[in-house]
Formats: C-alpha cells, structure tokens, sequence
C-alpha cells in the first residue's frame, strides 16, 4: 500500500474511495478552530456543576426559550412564503422590470440588522413617519411595532434573500423537460407547481430556511432595538450585567444545542439525491410564462419586500444624511473606517473561501461520517451569537494564542468561524455540479489526487467561490458585535463607526456610514446576481453535453 | 466525413504501446478478482479472469448491471479489489494487499460521458496528461493526436462549442496522448445517435488499429462488440462466461444466457432424441456445444435464430403448423412475427421475394438443414 493509503487508512468514505491526507488533515483542523468557541463554553461550564439544570430550567428561561422558538417559527415561515414567490416570479414568469427586481430583491440582504430596525422604528413607531402621514387621514394608533411584530418584519426583510437565492439557483437547474413533461401528461401550470417544481425545490428551501432560523437564533441588533427577548439578548445582557460570565457561557451552550437541533433538522429533508446532472443533453433555456394583464401584478409581489426592505430605509438614511448636510455635520472621518472595512472584509472573505475548499471537497466527494461532522460542526458557528464568538476568542487569544490578540488577525478568525458555512454552501452546490468523472479523468491521465484538486476542481467550483467569498464579505461588513469587541484599539470599520455615530445620535453620520456600507457591499452582490441571472447556459458550461446534430 | 489519414496516410506515428507485455504476461491480466461496494452483501463481480493480449481489441459485453463498468473501474484503479490479482503490464497493481492510485496505472480512460474539462481548450484537454515534457515537446505531440482523430483546427474550441461526436474524438485523443498502457472504453458510443455511433465505431476502430494500442471495450451494444473486437468477453453475472472470437461466441455459445447476449434470438422447450430435437415448432436437427453433454430423451432449450429458420406454407398434413403474424418489409430482408398454435413467438429473417404474407399458415424448419444449437435445461 502506499504511504498516503497508510496514513489516511482510517479515513475511508461511504464509496470507499481515500482523499488525500493533507485534505482530511486541513479540514480537520479548521474544523478544529471552528469548535474553539464551543469548547471555551463548555470550560466555562463545567465549573457550574448542578446548578447548570436549575439554570436552564428557570421559570424566566423557559418563557424566552418559547418566545425564541415562535420568533425563529415565524420569521423561517413567512421568509420561505416571501421568497419562493419572488423567486418563481424573477426566473419563470415575464414581469416588466425583472431584472431590475431580480436584483434589487437580494439587496435587502446588505442592510445591517440594526439598521433596518433603526429605520423600521423611524418609520413605524408610534410616533414614526407612517402615523404622522395617517393621524391626516384619521387613523389615531398604528399597531404597537415593538415586540414580536416588529422584531418578526426586521427579520424577515433580512432573511428572506436567503431563501430567495437558494431557491432560485435550483430553480434555474430544474431541466425545463421535467415540467413540459408534466404538462404533457395533463397537469395545469399550478398542479405542476405543486407536483414537480416544488418537490424538486425543497432542499433549496430547507438550506435557505436553515440559514434563516440561524441567523435569527444568533440576531441581536434587530431584536434589541425592537426590544423583543430572545435567547441571543438575554445572553447579551448577562454578559453585561455581570463579572461572572459563567450564566451566560451556559445559555451560550444551549444556543449551541439549539443550533445543532436546526442542522439536523435541515439534514433530514436533504435526502439522498444526487445533483449533477447524469443525463446527456443540453439543458434548454426555460420558457418564461406570460403572466398577461397579471404581469403588474407579480411585479408588485416582487416589489412590495424590495420596498419595504430597501427603499424605504434607503430613503430614512439619505433624509437623515440630507438633513445633516444641511446642518453642516462632519463626514471626512469615515474614510479610514471605509478603506478598513474594504481591506479586512476582503481579507476575511479570501482566507474563508479558502479554508472552506477542504471541508466543501470531503463532504461532497469524500461523503463519510467524519466528512459530515466537519461540515456540521462548522455550521454550529453561524448559529452562534457574533457576541459569544468574539468573547471566547478574547478569551483564546489572552490564554492561547497571545500574538493573535489586539490584531486584525483574530478578528479575521472570528469572521471565519462566523462565515465559513456561507462560503461552504456556495461551494458545495458548485462541486455538487461538477460530475466526478471529470477528476477520475484526471486521475486517470497520471494527475496525483492532490493534483486533480488544484488542476481541475479548483477551476472548476471558482463560480461557487466567487459567489461564497461575496456572501463572506458581505456579512464581514455588515457583523457588529465581533467588531466591537475584538478590533484592535482604534480600528474603526464602518459597521463600528455607524454604531458609535448613533450612539452618539450624530444623525447625519450614521446616515452616511450606512449609505456607504450598503453600497459597498451591495456593488458585488448586485454584480453576482445579475451574472448569475444572464447566465443562463451556466449550467451547459459546466456539464457539456450537447446534442449532437447529425452531419 | 473525411478523416485527415484518409488523405494522408502513415504521416502520423504514434510511439506503440511500450509496456513490457508478452502474450503470456498480458497487457492487463485479472486473475479472480472479486470487488464489492461496501455496505453490499454480494460482490459486484467475483471469480473474473481476464487476459488481455498486446495490441489486442478486447469487448466486454454484458447486460446493464451485469459488472462491466466495475470491471473497468477495477482496472483503472478507482475501485479497490476485496480479492483475486491485476496486473498491467506484467507489474501488480491490484489485490487485497496492493493498490496503485490510477494516477499511476498508465492506463487511457475514455468515460461514457467524455469528461472532458469544461474549463479547458480542446489543446488543453489533451495536453492535460502529458508530463515531464517542454512546451515545445508538448505541442509536437498534441497536433498528431488530434490530427488522429480528425480534429485538427478544434485546439483553441471550448468543450461546450462542440457536438457529442467532436467530443467523443477529443477524449479518445486526451486519453491517447500520454502513450498510455492500454486504452478503455467505457460505453463510448451510447451517447451517440444511431447513425454518428456506426460512422464514429469505424473511425475510432481505425485509430485503434493504427496506433497498435490495446483496447478494452466495455458496452451492452451486441453489434457494437462484434463488430470491433478481435475478442469477446460476454460477462453473465459478476464474472466472464465466455471468451472468443466473436465468430466463436456467435456460434458457439456456451450457455442460453450467452447466446441470447450475442444474437437476437429464442429459446423454446424441447426433448433431445439422437440428434434431433423434437419441439413445438417442430423437429429440427441439433448440435451440442462442446461444454455440454446431453444424454437421449432429455429436456433442452433450442436455440432459435431469426437467420437461421425458413418458412415455408403448410400443406395438408402437416402437424405442427403456425400463423404469419406480421411481416416488416426492411429492404434487402423481412422479419416475420410466427406465432406458433401453442401460443409461442418466434421471428424468422428471410430474403422478401416470395409472396408469404400476414396470416398466411406455415410450418417452420430450419434453413438449409443448418443445426440447431441446444443448452440442458
């Protein structure tokens, strides 16, 4: 046998086949630095002993665990009913403006939480812009925005791209045929819905739903500000409020079981399909429907989010900015905190999508038990609070890794333990369609597997990279807490500068700072959905079987 | 369609296969090799032997499922065998103690769906497995082997710009680049229509031949293994029934199973009485296979082929007489749908020049006195 067989011989995946043992040995160990954060809870419990049970099972505790659950209940629910709409209407049907839309129903995406809530506040509260429009009209009370209400609205705004972009990308993959096939057979456009596209839709829905309940499992500023108690604001204030941070190390670990909870969920409804494609054959662009006399209308389901979770915050910042213009409110200071935004989101999205390829690679082409656990356990850190991450990596940094800490490296970790799973995903569902002959083929013309990977994977999954690393430096721009707590002193980026600016209730520049963060992290997203949305033979490029034609 | 070395002939050499094979060693030699996936009980192929001799074009034909393609994959390296030996050219690279990665076997791989890379030119594709060589070097080789499969002036073609039978050209001259050990196919031509696939099996079949390189042929596709290879392997389940050539598989079958993947053909019940057989169709004279010893008075299956019976209109006294049931008129010949009065199909294939039509009566016999093959039950 040969040495690398010897070595990586207790790596064995379910077909048999060896990876490389560099693979497993660095996906191992970003796995590893992904569960930092996890053991430095469970160090922080273990002390608590028997009182832990008395903890969790506190009459208050409960009560938040059942106001978590019907936040994270609602928010997945109504996002999965926004966007599957939005993602049928902007790939399969003739709405006028579909481009414009396709792209500006990502966009809610770039706006921070606290930002949003900011804004949803200023226009909806009681004493906001909407009931000064209204009181004209006669209308006295809006319903109370904060709450469960309003936290709900902020989130959905928020996450409903995630399901929209999931769900699109595989709406684009479904071979036309399917469908014209079961129209044939009789079906009407709905029941075809409903029997093929649907079906065929769910692990879209479940990837992008599990994102969504992650990420409100894990929100604070939304929440905060709209002042409904989660498990994530409790944290945070125990954190606060007291020296002994053990309490919050505590419910920080049940986070970590709540998040494991939604991993397995979403790992259940995954199934055993395969998807690249195995047949031959050209996939023909789909015919979009004609909506007729009710093409106005579906823009309109398309544009009432965007308005909504766009528009109108876009519009509070820029009357905020104007009105401080006029008063002569300095905005020359935002430039470094611009250009450091830029550097270390860019950074941190590199060094991400780059630690993401090992584990990507073993869980799709490697599939074993050890495989998934790698995955899995990566995925625990977007469920994670950005708070709880950055403290327990002050805490590694002051006790392990000494050098790391005050340096904008440490803070480039966290990000990667926050961020990997969306540079995963992308590149899962890349490799996913790239067909694994392609390598064999590789192999077989006397490429080591190590070789095969750089050669011809590499290349190969740079879509799903380019994709991953915008997602990572999108989020990077827009993560708060971590920033907070781990830049070095007097780093300023600009999500930091729009929390001090309104903190400080310097109006103008919060409006300023945010107008930028939104526009420099919505130019690539844009980019990416607007490529991802002409190209349409993307999927022939990658598995080029056309049709002969006979000669 | 013109192929460059019809023009041209012999201005192309490509070094011949320089693996240190003699006809005993083999090129490839599998010797009771046995694999299985793990989780499954039963190995996907047991007990296979195989031989491949230097310069030779060698088919596996077998039914979908039967193991052809973990055959291959066993050979090349991407399956690990549980049991048994393979050696390529002499050297062991396979058992239940070694495995050689296929990066290392040499052996040229064409796959069912080409896997070419998407992201690479067609010069690019096939300079993919080329080493050790300067770029010079490189290009001196690239332009024979596509000039060989007829597609010079394609080098700077992405994949996706070409049809299924260019592609199919550019992954014969990506695998034969590298002056590989032997050459495997894998299904090549069940992407192709009908016609392209009978036109690309002549070319590639050529290429083969001029090359000198030893070639597996793996494919379901009867008239595609005869028609190629100088032998034969039909593979029952999980291992090698039967090897020849395929003049020696077509009329010596060694088993039913055999004969029914060589040939289209029927197999109806029988009783073997001193040369003969007697059946529903009627009595028909009879030659055994060498394998198979029938005593009188036994039970057999004869082996009905649509070549070799003969209709002819029954007369008053015939016994076993049976029904016309529909004749396709192909041109040269017409098959005609018997149905016998116990109820059984059988098709005879027969020049169309006498008037025998849709349900005319006949009696069936076997043409020109031509023996019946017959299998013990």
């Amino acid at each position: 046998m040969n040495i690398s067989g010897v070595i990586s011989a207790g790596y064995k995946s379910a077909d048999g086949k060896r990876p490389p043992t560099l693979l497993v040995v660095s996906a191992a160990a970003v796995a590893f630095a992904a569960l930092i954060p996890v053991a430095y809870l469970l160090i922080r419990s273990i002390g608590v002993g028997s009182e832990w049970f008395d903890i969790i099972w506190r009459q208050s505790t409960a009560a938040v665990f059942g106001r978590t659950f019907l936040l994270i209940a609602l928010v997945t629910v109504i996002s999965v009913i926004v966007a599957v709409p939005v993602a049928w209407l902007t790939v399969k049907s003739d709405i006028p403006l579909r481009r414009v839309l396709s792209v500006a129903s990502v966009l809610p995406l770039v706006v921070p939480s606290f930002v949003m809530a900011t804004t949803v506040i200023e226009m909806y509260s009681p004493k906001g812009v909407l009931q000064g429009w209204l009181s004209g009209l006669g209308v006295d009370r809006l319903p109370d925005i904060y709450g469960l209400g309003g936290a709900t609205l902020v989130l959905v705004l928020m996450t409903y791209p995630y399901v929209l972009l999931t769900v699109r990308g595989a709406l684009r993959r479904i071979d036309p045929a399917l469908e014209e096939a079961a129209r044939a057979m009789g079906y009407g456009p709905v029941h075809t819905f409903r029997a093929v596209t649907l079906p065929m839709l769910r692990p879209a829905i479940a990837g992008g739903s599990l994102l969504v309940a992650l990420y409100t499992l894990s929100d604070f500023g939304g929440v905060a500000l709209l002042r409904y108690q989660t498990f994530t604001s409790t944290i945070m204030i125990q954190y606060e409020s007291s020296i002994d941070r053990t309490l919050a190390a505590v419910l920080s670990l049940v986070l970590v079981v709540i998040a494991v909870l939604l991993l397995m969920g979403e790992g259940f409804t995954r199934g055993r399909g395969a998807y690249h494609r195995s047949t031959v054959g050209a996939v023909r662009v789909p015919r979009r429907f004609k909506l007729g006399k009710w093409r106005w209308a579906g823009a309109a389901v398309v544009g009432i989010p965007v308005l909504i979770g766009l528009i109108i915050p876009m519009g509070v910042l820029l009357h905020w900015l104007i009105r401080g213009l006029v008063n002569d409110q300095e905005l020359l200071p935002l430039l470094v905190p611009a250009r450091n935004s830029l550097y270390i989101s860019l950074l941190s999205a590199l060094i991400t999508v780059m630690t993401a390829l090992p584990i990507a690679i073993l869980a799709v082409r490697f599939q074993s038990r050890l495989s998934r656990f790698f995955e899995r356990s990566i995925y625990i850190g977007f469920g994670l609070p950005g708070v709880v991450v950055a403290l327990s990596l002050v805490f590694f940094g002051i006790n392990v890794a000494r050098p790391l800490y005050q340096s904008i490296w440490l803070l480039i970790f966290a990000y990667g333990v926050l961020f990997l799973p969306a540079s995963v995903g992308a590149l899962r569902s890349s490799l996913l369609q790239v067909s694994p002959r392609v390598e064999e083929a590789a192999q077989s013309l006397g490429k080591s597997q190590w070789r095969v990977i750089f050669s011809v994977t590499v290349p190969l999954v740079m879509p799903g990279a380019f994709a991953g690393g915008a997602m990572v430096f999108l989020l990077t721009m827009k993560e708060l807490p971590a920033t907070l707590i781990l830049s070095p002193i007097g780093y300023r980026t600009l999500s930091s500068s729009i929390w001090s600016a309104a903190s400080e209730a310097f109006f103008a520049k919060t409006a300023a700072a945010a107008l930028l963060l939104v526009f420099v992290a919505g130019v690539p997203t844009a980019y990416l959905t607007l490529r991802g949305h002409d190209d349409n033979s993307d999927s022939s490029d990658r598995s080029p079987q056309v049709k002969d034609t006979v000669r | 369609m013109r192929m460059p070395w019809q023009r041209k002939r012999n201005e192309i050499s490509l070094p011949q296969s320089s693996a240190p094979a003699s006809e005993e060693t083999g090129v490839i030699h599998l010797e009771g090799v046995e694999c299985r996936y793990p989780g499954s009980d039963s190995p996907t192929i047991s007990k296979f032997d195989l031989l491949i001799k230097p310069g030779e074009f060698l088919s596996i034909l077998g039914r979908s499922g039967a193991g052809k393609t973990t055959a291959l994959r066993v050979i090349s390296g991407f399956e690990q065998v549980s049991a048994g030996y393979i050696r390529v050219g002499g050297k062991l690279v396979g058992s239940s103690f070694v495995h050689v990665p296929p990066d290392q076997r040499r052996i040229g791989l064409v796959f069912q769906d080409y896997a070419l890379f998407p992201h690479l030119t067609v010069a690019k594709n096939v300079e993919f497995g080329l080493k050790n060589l300067s770029s010079e070097e490189k290009s001196d080789r690239i332009a024979p082997v596509l000039a060989m499969v007829g597609m010079s002036g394609y080098e700077s073609r992405y994949v996706h710009e070409l049809s299924g039978g260019q592609q199919q050209r550019v992954a014969i001259a990506r695998a034969l680049a590298p002056d590989p050990v032997a050459l495997l196919l894998d299904e090549p031509f069940s992407n192709l229509d009908r016609q392209l696939r009978t036109a690309l099996r002549r070319d590639i079949k050529k290429i083969v031949r001029e090359t000198g390189a030893t070639t597996l042929l793996v494919t379901h596709d009867r008239e595609e293994a005869l028609a190629t290879s100088d032998r034969i392997a039909v593979m029952g389940d999980n291992c090698i029934e039967q090897i020849g050539t395929p003049e020696e598989v077509y009329q010596n079958p060694v088993s039913a199973a055999v004969a029914k993947l060589v040939g289209p053909c029927e197999l109806i019940p029988g009783v073997y009485r001193g040369g003969v057989v007697v059946t529903e169709a009627g009595v028909f004279p009879t030659r055994v296979t060498a394998e198979n010893s029938i005593s009188d008075g036994e039970q057999v299956l004869a082996l009905m082929r649509a070549s070799e019976l003969e209709i002819t209109l029954s007369g008053e006294d015939d016994q076993r007489t049976a029904t016309i049931e529909l004749r396709e008129f192909e041109g040269e010949f017409s098959e005609y749908s018997i149905r016998l009065d116990s109820g059984t199909l059988l098709r005879v294939r027969r020049r169309a020049a006498d008037g025998l039509e849709a349900d005319n009566r006949v009696v069936v016999s076997s043409r020109d006195q031509s023996k019946v093959i017959v299998f013990p039950v």
